[in-house]
């Protein structure tokens, strides 16, 4: 059911155009908050009145990619979920028209929030939830603190037109296709112990025991293709809340250019060039990471005219 | 950082059979790599050491390491089997298994150590299978959407695409149910509205004129249109349905009674619109009645939502009648605190009063059919209130406070004398009809019933024969004793006694045997469902052949189409009511069976 689709968004995307990102229309609370939490699999750490930041996992993990940059945040309340598709959030509800729109995944976000009556998040956006994250801001600025996007990148596709880089080519997304269903097994065996686990006591589970679980093979493919194949450059000017970008070195998906455009186009971007190397420093320069983003919210806490402390 | 071991160790893991690489602790940069390693890929040693692993995959492979096996390695320390394809010296492809884990040497320094197994043939057969896997879900997809395309069809109305009586009630018995699951909850979330289901009732007034000036396909065209401007005026999330002819029902949320007020004013705003149809204009003016769910029990709604659903609608049905009533194109709210008001019961039950003795009630007649040869066998009586404020009231809406009060006598009193003095007059007109009429169970207990009932048939010159009594199989069972005293008498009087509502009320078959009854009447609820429903069709088929076996006639009541009609006659049923064969009208509205050439448009009259 996916192949049908995903040729059609390939063929209109060889046409020259990808698919524009789209603001979320405002959303009703959801009816069942404690359905949207069950669904995302959320959990949270730290001190739950502390202020929130809520951490938005990218393509291929879910919210295990967090753990190392988690215990540096103890006085915050720290609000952890899995997209639809990753992790251990409930693979039924992921819906391949829904969550073929990048704004898909922004409105479950900002159902996340409705649902826990979060306020002044900071939301933290990994790789591709970095637009995710700048989507859901754009959509309800007023939730929102301020936006972290780590190693973002608006539109991964080159765009001649324009003179932008974005690194990749469309038949670069064909590959990273097919190299999906090459590891579709591989995948979904790595699913396997979290569908025979034990879903009514997860939380019996130390955190380090519980496998690690990335995105699941049939929700992959959308995924992929929402992400790679969406541009999302005309929203940034949109988002009017302080925006940390962090970037690191050799990224090998998001180079410096993109991150610089990314900060620029923001209004009010702040951009931060980490010593920490590839795509995931929170994964592997979480010391690093974590103190840029702690000084990012100081300087933030600084910047507001009235003492909100 | 060279290599894993002494020399011994380093010659062994040189020789492996398997391809390995050493990585840095970050699984970034190449430190080293085997002579299995070289001899496979083709790659010098001197040429991959010192740059990315992710150099040596094509794109995909890269992009996946990057945002997937990389995060997980330096999570949990280890990968195992990712699928990659390693760019040889040749810039051939080589399928393989990837597994990496991250160890430390002895002095306590940590690195990636990568095993690579050649995957060839696994790897086509994983794409042959996925293939095969893709298949069946792109003919599972077709599957589902053929199944969807069938729900739409059972739910949607083929003329307008919208959603009709088996759609509208789906819906609202599950806004319903939300509605009272949300209360249970606790009611008002804490953000957004507070709403409560609501419908809106809507009838066209000038339908009729369309369809008899333009022809039906003017008419089907007029709807078409109708439905158009209704879907445009309501908000995304409203449903609009066409339950059965010009009838139409809007479904939405509202906040009370003056936003669903508002709603109905703007779809009656956008049907006054002038339509062309057939180029000629056509003003289509409508009447709406609204229902808000109110004060149910959430308890209930959750349960059982269909019993609050036709509830909701029938008041919504009312409302739209006195809208009409009152003037065209206006709408009415159904007032939940009025109905179940002393003071209004009391204010209804004086002006019955007054309208039993000032004329204001009438009788409508509704048709009943010979199945057999199709021809019109008789008429069954039924009371209407000219009300002068609320307009045409069926029975419904006042025999239970006529029951209650004992006014339902002079009430009975006049509709037999009124029916018995049309019977006599079609007599004078030379048509043989036998006219029913509906007897209430304190009528049945009247001493005085039998003598009142001659008197009037022979003051008219009627002969008893031309007269059927029906009771209620209810009525029939609050009192056995009494109502066999005065059925007894009827039958020996010469009149046609009927069982009515026949299936409702639990009659034993012992009673029924010792009762002089004649015929019996099949309650509508269980024709309306007999082609749909195994169940009812079963009750259906049950009831006529207890009737066959019992040597009386069976009638069944609420026929509205011609496959009900149908099974009734397969099932060898005698007679049929309903609007299929035509509505109830007045007296001189009714097609009489005398030119028997226009019986055809007595059922062309019932379908317009």
């Amino acid at each position: 059911m996916t192949a049908v689709t995903e040729d059609q968004a390939l063929d209109a995307a060889k046409s020259g155009a990808l698919v524009p990102a789209v603001v979320p229309a405002p959303r009703p609370a959801p009816r069942d908050p404690a359905a949207v939490l069950a669904r995302h699999a959320v959990t949270e750490a730290g001190s739950p009145d502390g202020p929130v930041l809520l951490l938005s996992h990218g393509f291929g993990t879910g919210q295990d990619a967090w753990r190392r940059l988690v215990p540096h945040f103890p006085d915050h309340r720290v609000v952890l979920f899995d997209h639809l598709g990753s992790g251990r959030s409930d693979l039924s509800a992921f819906d391949h028209e829904r969550h073929g729109r990048l704004g898909g995944y922004a409105e479950d976000v900002l159902d996340i929030c409705a649902a826990l009556d979060l306020r002044d998040v900071t939301l933290v956006g990994h790789s591709v939830s970095a637009m995710v994250a700048v989507l859901a801001a754009a959509a309800d600025p007023g939730r929102f603190a301020g936006l972290v996007l780590l190693a973002p990148s608006p539109r991964y596709v080159d765009d001649p037109e324009t003179g932008y880089t974005g690194g990749f080519s469309l038949e670069d997304i064909h590959e990273l296709l097919e190299s999906l269903d090459s590891n579709y097994y591989a995948w979904s065996a790595a699913m396997a112990p979290v569908v025979m686990g034990n879903p009514d006591a997860p939380e019996l589970a130390a955190e380090l025991e519980r496998g690690f679980v990335g995105t699941h093979p049939d929700a992959a493919r959308t995924f992929a293709r929402t992400l790679f194949l969406t541009d999302t450059r005309a929203v940034l000017p949109r988002v009017d809340v302080p925006a940390l970008v962090l970037q690191c070195r050799h990224d090998a998906l998001a180079p410096l250019e993109v991150g610089d455009a990314v900060a620029a186009s923001l209004p009010q971007g702040d951009l931060v060039r980490l010593e920490a190397t590839g795509h995931c420093p929170h994964v592997s320069a979480p010391d690093e990471t974590a103190a840029a983003i702690r000084a990012h919210l100081a300087r933030r806490a600084a910047a507001r005219p009235t003492g909100a402390a | 950082m060279t290599s894993p071991g002494g020399d011994a160790e380093r010659l062994l893991w040189q020789r492996s059979p398997c391809a390995h690489l050493v990585l840095d602790a970050t699984a970034a940069t190449i430190l080293d790599a085997n002579d299995t390693f070289t001899g496979w890929s083709g790659h010098r040693r001197e040429d991959v050491v010192g740059t990315p692993l992710s150099a040596l995959l094509p794109v995909g492979d890269r992009i996946l390491w990057t945002t997937s096996a990389l995060p997980k390695l330096e999570v949990t320390g280890r990968v195992e089997e990712v699928v990659v394809q390693l760019v040889g010296a040749d810039r051939q492809r080589l399928a393989a298994l990837l597994t990496a884990h991250r160890v430390e040497d002895e002095k306590g320094e940590a690195y990636v150590a990568v095993a690579l197994f050649s995957a060839t043939e696994r790897r086509r057969y994983e794409e042959d299978l996925l293939a095969a896997r893709r298949r069946a879900e792109a003919s599972e997809a077709r599957r589902a959407r053929a199944e969807a395309g069938l729900q739409h069809l059972v739910h949607h109305d083929a003329l307008t695409d919208l959603a009709n009586r088996p759609g509208l009630l789906a819906a609202l018995h599950t806004a319903l149910a939300g509605h009272g699951a949300r209360q249970l909850r606790g009611g008002v979330p804490a953000a957004g509205r507070a709403t409560t289901p609501a419908v809106v009732f809507i009838d066209l007034d000038g339908f009729k004129a369309v369809n008899d000036s333009t022809g039906h396909a003017g008419g089907d065209e007029l709807l078409v249109e109708v439905a158009a401007r209704l879907k445009a005026a309501v908000r995304a999330g409203a449903l609009v349905a066409r339950l059965a002819g010009d009838e139409f029902v809007v479904l939405d949320e509202v906040t009370g009674p003056e936003e669903a007020a508002g709603l109905a004013q703007r779809l009656l705003a956008a049907l006054a619109v002038p339509i062309v149809i057939r180029g000629v204009e056509v003003v289509v003016s409508a009447s709406a009645g609204i229902a808000v769910a109110g004060d149910e029990d959430p308890a209930a709604l959750v349960a059982a939502p269909a019993a609050a659903a036709d509830a909701l609608l029938q008041h919504a049905d009312a409302a739209m009648y006195r809208a009409k009533a009152s003037g065209r194109s206006g709408w009415e709210v159904h007032d939940p605190a009025a109905r179940d008001d002393t003071a209004d019961r009391l204010r209804l039950l004086e002006q019955l009063r007054h309208a039993v003795n000032d004329g204001q009630l009438r009788l409508h007649y509704q048709p009943r059919f010979d199945l057999a040869d199709g021809r019109m066998a008789g008429v069954e009586a039924l009371v209407r209130w000219a009300h002068p404020v609320r307009g045409l009231l069926a029975p419904g809406e006042f025999i239970n406070v006529a029951e209650e009060s004992g006014l339902i006598r002079e009430l009975g009193a006049w509709v037999l004398e009124e029916a018995v003095a049309q019977a006599a007059r079609w007599q004078d007109q030379g048509v043989d009809l036998q006219v029913s009429v509906n007897l209430s169970a304190r009528q049945l207990a009247d001493p005085g019933l039998r003598d009142w009932v001659t008197t009037a048939l022979a003051r008219r010159g009627v002969p008893a024969s031309r007269l059927v009594l029906e009771i209620t199989e209810t009525a029939l069972m609050s009192d056995p004793v009494t109502a066999m005293t005065t059925l007894t008498a009827f039958k020996a009087l010469g009149a046609t006694v009927a069982v009515d509502d026949f299936g409702t009320g639990y009659a034993s078959l012992a009673y029924l045997r010792r009762f002089p009854v004649d015929e019996l009447k099949i309650d509508r609820s269980f024709v309306a469902g007999m082609t749909e429903d195994a169940g009812d069709r079963a009750i259906v088929a049950s009831c006529i052949h207890l009737a066959g076996a019992m040597g009386l006639v069976s009638v069944a009541e609420g026929v509205e189409t011609e496959a009900q009609r149908d099974a009734l006659i397969a099932l060898g049923c005698d007679l049929a009511q309903g609007y299929h064969y035509g509505r109830p009208v007045p007296a001189d509205e009714l097609v009489l069976p005398r030119a028997r050439g226009l019986l055809g448009n007595v059922a062309q009259l019932a379908a317009s």
